[in-house]
């Protein structure tokens, strides 16, 4: 691989990992959009607007870490490759336990739960042996 | 139900997974240029791949629906663990000690945060 087309592949998997995380917080922030809707008294269709804009957003950012993430895949094995994906749980727990709009609490089981997914993502995806790469 | 909802999002989206891979290694890894992406997009790989991912998709906006995101996307981890073991099972695709090791603490770590 040269390195251009390294750093292309590099860049790609940072939009993969990046994107995906904002994707999950885009489409949490729909569905909780489309619960507070569904109490709200009556058809007020205006309501559902938050839903379908944060829902929206979430789905397309999603869909643009996929195109990213089929550039991933021409590059690097998927054991290799999807492993990594695993920084986005971090960006996902951390934006959403710290970020008032969506208030969740960070119990010490999730948290403990959580870094050993992290270390688990990491360990797999720190080996490097020979035909790692495609 | 919860828990139904979540594994149906975990394996459907590792199909997803394993379907990508395929497709982009067979249309995508010599060349890249238009005639290569409109190859791969048509290529049954890519259409079950999209088809998974969809149903994934929408199974998942159902789990966030009715769980927190920081709960059930750690939880969606499991997807690693599964496509680990696809990709030695059905890519062949060579798989060390130590990543075993990694996906034993996923596995862990998921249960932790699915007992949470």
């Amino acid at each position: 691989m040269s390195a251009g087309t390294r750093g292309a592949a590099l860049a790609a998997l940072t939009a993969s990992i990046v994107l995906s995380a904002a994707g999950q917080l885009a489409m949490k922030l729909g569905m909780r959009e489309l619960h507070r809707a569904g109490e709200l008294a009556g058809a007020d269709w205006s309501a559902l607007g938050p839903a379908v804009t944060w829902t929206g957003a979430g789905l397309a950012s999603y869909a643009v870490s996929m195109l990213a993430w089929l550039l991933v895949l021409a590059r690097y094995p998927l054991s290799y490759a999807y492993p990594l994906l695993g920084l986005s749980y971090v960006l996902v727990y951390a934006v959403a336990t710290h970020w008032s709009r969506l208030g969740e609490s960070a119990t010490p089981l999730r948290v403990l739960g959580t870094v050993l997914v992290v270390t688990g993502v990491a360990l797999v995806s720190s080996t490097r042996e020979r035909g790692d790469e495609a | 139900m919860d828990e139904l909802l979540l594994l149906s999002s975990v394996l459907l989206l590792a199909a997803g997974q394993i379907f990508q891979k395929r497709g982009a290694a067979r249309h995508l890894a010599v060349s890249r240029d238009a005639w290569a992406w409109r190859r791969a997009l048509s290529s049954p790989e890519i259409l079950a791949a999209m088809t998974c991912l969809g149903a994934g998709t929408a199974v998942w906006l159902a789990v966030l629906y009715r769980m927190d995101v920081s709960k059930a996307f750690p939880i969606l981890s499991a997807s690693a663990v599964v496509v680990l073991v696809a990709s030695r099972l059905l890519l062949g695709e060579r798989v060390s000690p130590q990543r075993w090791g990694g996906a034993l603490l996923v596995a862990i770590g998921v249960a932790l945060v699915a007992a949470s």
